[in-house]
Parts: C-alpha cells; structure tokens; sequence
C-alpha cells in the first residue's frame, strides 16, 4: 500500500484540533455525568421525560451568575447563549427569546425567582446557571425551576459539571444541552458533532491550470454543527472535494486533485499519515468516497476497469486491499455517489441507467439491485442512521432536497424551491438535514429540520463558497 | 540580411550545376558557360565548384542552427505555465448535457493536433468543465465524458494516446462566473493544458 503525505503539517492540524476542543478527552473524563451530590429529581406538573414527547416545556433563561474576573463572565455569556441555541435547535424544550426576558430581575437562588414576571412571558421553567472560576477551569451548575403550580421553585433537574474552561465554553455548552437533552428527553443530542466541507474561502492559484478561469484551491475545513470553529483539513492548494467522516468522528476520507487527477485520501484528525487507499492513476481517476458504517470499508466511484468515460462503484478496505467493483456488468451507464445503510449491509447509489439520473440500492455485494426513484433525475443520496435516504431531487423549478422513507412510497420534498438546493447529509439523530444551497446568494451551507420547518431554516456560513457537507455520524471522542 | 555560410554557397553552387542537368555539349564547343549563380566569386569559371573556403580567414565562426528547431520559436524556450495563459492550443465547447463534438470542435482539434505534431514532446492534459446546471456529481461525470471525447478525437488525428491525459472539474471551475447562457456556453468545453515539454 502506497503512503503518501500531502502538504499538510501534522502539527497545525493538531494545533486547530486544540483550538476547536481543547483536551476534549480530559473534559470527558473530569465531565462528570451524574453528580454523587445532586440533589433527586423531583417530578413537577409537566413530565420532562421521553414518555410524554407531546409536551415541549417553556424554558426561560436568565443570564448565569458569574464568580469570576471579566473573561469568566465573557465565558459565562458565550456558554449561556450557545446552551440556548443547542436546546432550541433540537425544539424539545420551546426556549424563551432572552432578550424579551432580559429585564425579568436575576435571582440568587431558584426559590428566590420572580415567579409572576416569568409566568407573565409563558414560561413553566426556568434555567438557571451558575458559573464559578478558580484559574482557567470553571465550575458549571445548571438547575431546571419549576414556575407553575402550587409548588414554585422546585428543581426539576439539576447538575454539576466539571471540566470546563475559558478557552472550551462553546465545547462545555454543547456538552451539556446533550446530557440535558439524553437525561431529560432520551434524545441523542447532535451538538457535540461536526460538520466537513469544501469550501473556496481561501483561494489559493492553482499550478497549471489556466489563469483566466476561476480556478483557486477548494480546500477541506470542519466546522461545529452551528457553523462555529471553521478549521481548516487540508492546505494543499488543490481542489480538494466530497468529504466522508468515520464512524469514530475523527477519519476523513475525500477526493483530491492534489496529485493532478482526483483520487481518494484517508486521514485522521489524530494526524496519522495520509493514505490512498483506492490507489489512484494519471488514467485511473477515483472520488465520491464514502466509509462504511463500522469504519472498515471505502466505497467510492471510480474509473477503474468498465468503459471510458463510465464510472463504477467499488468498494475497498481501509488499508487497501480487496479492491472490487459492485457494478461491473452495468457497463453502459454510470454509477456513482454511493451511501451506505445503517446496518453497513446495502448501499444506496446513483445511475443513469435509465437514461437520467436515478437512485438506486443494491446489497453490500453489489447483488440484488432496486431502483428507488422516478423523479426527473435524483442524485446523491444519503442513507440516514434514521433508516431514510435524502437526496438532491431535480424539479422543473430546479434543485431542492428531498426525503425517502424506506417504508412510505412518496417522498418528502423538504426545501420550498428557494435557490438552489443540493447535497444532503443527515444528523445522527435524523432530525436535521445539512445542504447546500444559493437562496443567499453565493453557495452556503444551511440546516433545515426533518419536518421542513421553514423556520427551522439556519445558516450556517457567510463567507465564500462552501459544498460537499458531510455531517460526522459521533462528536469524536 | 542574414549571413549565409560560405559552404552553404557551396552547396546551392553544387545543386545550380547538378539542376542543369545533362546538356547537350555544343558542337564541337568547349565546357558549357557557367550557371550564373548570386554571389558566386568570379573566379568560377571552371565547371568544378571551387573547393570550400577554410574557416581560418573567416572570424570564428558559429555552428549553424539544426534547421529542425527554429531558435526564433518562444514557444521552446517558455514555462510551462506561460503557455498556458495564452495556449496556441484552443478549447473547444459542448451544448448542454452533451458531450458531442461538432464541426466547429474538431475544426479546433485539427489545429490542436498540428500543434500537437509540431511540439512533438508535448504532454498535454484535456480538462472537461461543465456549467452549474446540473448535480456536482453528475458533472464530474459529464466533464469526464468531454475529455475522453476530445482525446478519442485527438488519437483519431494520429496523435498518441499517452500524450494526452485526461482529467474531469466537473461544474467547480467556471471559467465565466454569471448565471446564465452567455456564462454557461464558456463553461461547458473541453480545455486542453500543457502539462509538460
């Protein structure tokens, strides 16, 4: 197996690891997730666990109390506001606008709260946070009040957290609206994941190729689920495209032209060496890598093999041995684009076969092929661990993203035909879907919730052009 | 004027007098006139031409180009990258969703090839691009179909097959940015780069 380094220095990658989670696995360890202090959870007029799912409580959210100097209390704004937007995303807890209950007066302690102003704005809850520094660490403490009822004041939730500090807030507030949102609501919060990306932001020229075109670097970067702490991966000056995160979070696999034709690059973000496991040529061009569920296999479209000019998927293990291709007897179409089910047992794909593009699923063998779609054309798709396909769908109108349930014969089309919208990935939880789209303008990457929610709408960049988003399937540690 | 050397006198003295040919003697006559030649000293008056000057009286003198390469051509002396940013070889351009040539392109592969035959080393790289209709995926594919095309065209033309490689952008270098036909006319071609002498 060929090794090949690129361009890119193992320790800046580190460095921007540190940067966007410091001492992430120290912060798990010390991040305790049941205090041997906390108080019991008492239960209030509205249930907050997952039996009853059609109530969605009321939470205010005043601004923490702070001991601590100035940067403490900058920690302590930042980490409010991302832990508001990380209960709000997922939309299990409806969170009260803060700036409309800015003026409610703060309280020291939860019997303390004025209870009629909160009940006033709509509130049943009201989240309390404390944030004590000593040196750069933090002690957090969340306690989730009961406003309504004959019992005021009662703590429905409450918790300890160690492990934080300054430079991690965002990091700890994503911690914590997970294990709020696992503990209260049995949810698998996604706040902790990431989002990989090909993005222009950063042009460099590329060598030889014409100056007259538009034709600068698009470089791998990783960003926080809300678009926060965009890093870059890769700084090879090239067109670097299509990313695939494992299942651990941390291994990328994508398609470079670093080499002047594209082929697939596996790294790691712990900075282990960069390999080319598809083991591409000048005349053997391979892209559209995806990883396989259990982490053990690449498939990815490829020129390899078939007729010119036609594209077969094939799949490899990791380390680069048994190369195969699934479609080999389909020589008059091209297939590409491959996605893997849940269970790592099928892959969903596109061919043209039937003279537009369409999806397709066929077994992990490349057996027992089924057509999916009937749509104009259809490409791209995304096996959810959800057990459905998103997809780019091609309308009259143009581009917009639609959803296939394995179970439902209709699909769900969950963008309005507002700009162009294309390439889906799918959280863990199956609740949100990452795409592309032009409704602002130039290319940028947006979240939409699974029901389509227009309001559910989130943009996420605001600088260059950004495509190819692939959503890592854990948070990475 | 440019200098021509004295052998190469020599030599167009030697073709003049084999052009004549055999001719008949005149009766009875003597060795026939001298073929009037520009330049020729006036000390031929011999049929033989006169031996080949030494070089000792002539300054030193350079050893004449190989006429095979003309040392006037900037294109043998150029980085690669320069002749790529103003290419004696040309694009050439697909209607939408097709990668099928039509007579104005193999009109411009004609020339390419010509090119081609007279840089003999080159290596060149055909680019497929598409415009930004259509899936990411679906153009790297159609940008590929493009590129093959135009090298199946080239190797058609006698150029060889492994000068000519091969590779597909799909829609993620427009050559024209707008959004609409104007733009997406220039996108759509098959762009041909020197990648190496």
């Amino acid at each position: 197996m060929r090794r090949l380094v690129l361009a890119i220095s193992t320790a800046s990658v580190a460095s921007t690891l540190l940067m966007a989670a410091p001492h992430a696995p120290e912060a798990v360890k010390s991040f305790p997730l049941q205090d041997p202090q906390k108080p019991p959870q008492t239960q209030g007029e509205i249930v907050l666990t997952a039996n009853n799912p059609g109530s969605h409580p009321r939470v205010g959210m005043p601004d923490f109390a702070v001991v601590g100097n100035a940067a403490a209390a900058e920690a302590a704004k930042l980490l409010a506001d991302v832990l508001w937007s990380d209960l709000e995303y997922e939309r299990e807890f409806y969170m009260i606008n803060r700036k409309s209950s800015a003026g409610i007066p703060s309280a020291a302690t939860a019997k303390d709260l004025p209870f009629a102003q909160w009940t006033q704005i709509g509130a049943d809850f009201v989240l309390m946070g404390s944030l004590k520094a000593s040196g750069a660490t933090l002690e957090v403490e969340i306690r989730l009040v009961g406003i309504r009822g004959d019992n005021p004041g009662r703590e429905a939730f409450g918790q300890s957290y160690k492990g934080c500090t300054i430079e991690n807030a965002r990091y700890c507030a994503h911690s914590i609206a997970d294990d709020m949102h696992k503990t209260l609501r049995d949810l698998d919060g996604v706040a902790r994941t990431k989002i990989a990306f090909t993005s222009d932001r950063e042009p460099a020229r590329m060598t030889s190729r014409p100056v007259q075109d538009s034709g600068q670097s698009k470089e791998i970067y990783i960003m926080d689920y809300d678009g926060a702490n965009v890093r870059p991966i890769t700084r090879n000056k090239s067109l670097n495209i299509g990313p695939s995160w494992g299942p651990d979070g941390r291994t990328l696999a994508w398609a470079s032209y670093t080499s002047q034709y594209p082929d697939i690059y596996l790294t790691s973000l712990d900075g282990r060496p960069v390999t080319r496991p598809a083991q591409g040529t000048e005349s053997i061009h391979n892209q559209s890598p995806a990883i396989s569920p259990d982490g053990t296999k690449i498939a990815f479209s490829s020129s390899r093999g078939g007729r010119a000019g036609y594209l077969d998927i094939w799949v490899v293990n990791r380390d680069g041995s048994n190369l195969r291709n699934l479609t080999v007897d389909w020589s008059d179409s091209s297939e590409g684009a491959p996605t893997w089910s849940p269970a790592g047992n099928q892959i969903a794909f596109t061919s043209d076969k039937p003279g537009s593009n369409q999806i397709y699923l066929m077994n992990a063998d490349g057996t027992g092929r089924r057509r999916l779609t009937f749509e104009q054309q259809a490409d791209r798709p995304a096996w959810s661990s959800k057990n459905f396909i998103a997809y780019t769908l091609r309308q009259p109108a143009g581009h917009d993203i639609a959803v296939l349930s394995l179970t439902e014969s209709a699909p769900r089309i969950l963008t309005n035909g507002s700009g162009s919208n294309r390439q889906p990935t799918v959280s863990a939880n199956g609740r949100h879907v990452v795409f592309v789209t032009t409704r602002w303008g130039k290319e940028h990457l947006a979240s939409i919730d699974i029901d389509g929610k227009p309001t559910s709408i989130k943009q996420l960049t605001t600088v260059g052009n950004n495509t190819y988003p692939n959503w890592s399937p854990s948070s990475g540690r | 004027m440019k200098r021509v050397p004295a052998f190469t006198i020599t030599l167009m003295l030697a073709a003049a007098f084999a052009a004549c040919g055999p001719k008949k003697p005149a009766p009875g006559g003597p060795a026939p006139t001298p073929f009037p030649t520009a330049g020729a000293s006036s000390a031929t008056t011999t049929p033989n031409p006169p031996p080949p000057p030494k070089q000792a009286p002539e300054p030193p003198m350079i050893v004449p180009p190989d006429p095979g390469i003309t040392s006037g051509d900037p294109l043998t002396r150029a980085a690669i990258e320069d002749i790529n940013k103003d290419s004696p070889l040309k694009p050439v351009f697909f209607a939408y969703d097709s990668d099928v040539l039509d007579d104005a392109a193999r009109k411009t592969m004609a020339g390419n090839a010509e090119v081609m035959k007279k840089y003999g080393t080159w290596v060149i790289t055909i680019e497929g691009h598409c415009d930004e209709r259509g899936t990411a995926e679906y153009n790297l594919a159609l940008g590929d179909r493009r590129a093959i095309a135009a090298k199946n065209y080239m190797v058609t033309l006698g150029i060889a097959a492994d000068r000519l490689r091969t590779v597909s952008y799909g829609n993620e270098f427009p050559f024209d940015p707008s959004h609409e036909e104007a733009g997406w006319s220039q996108n759509r071609r098959a762009h041909f780069m020197l990648t190496s002498k």
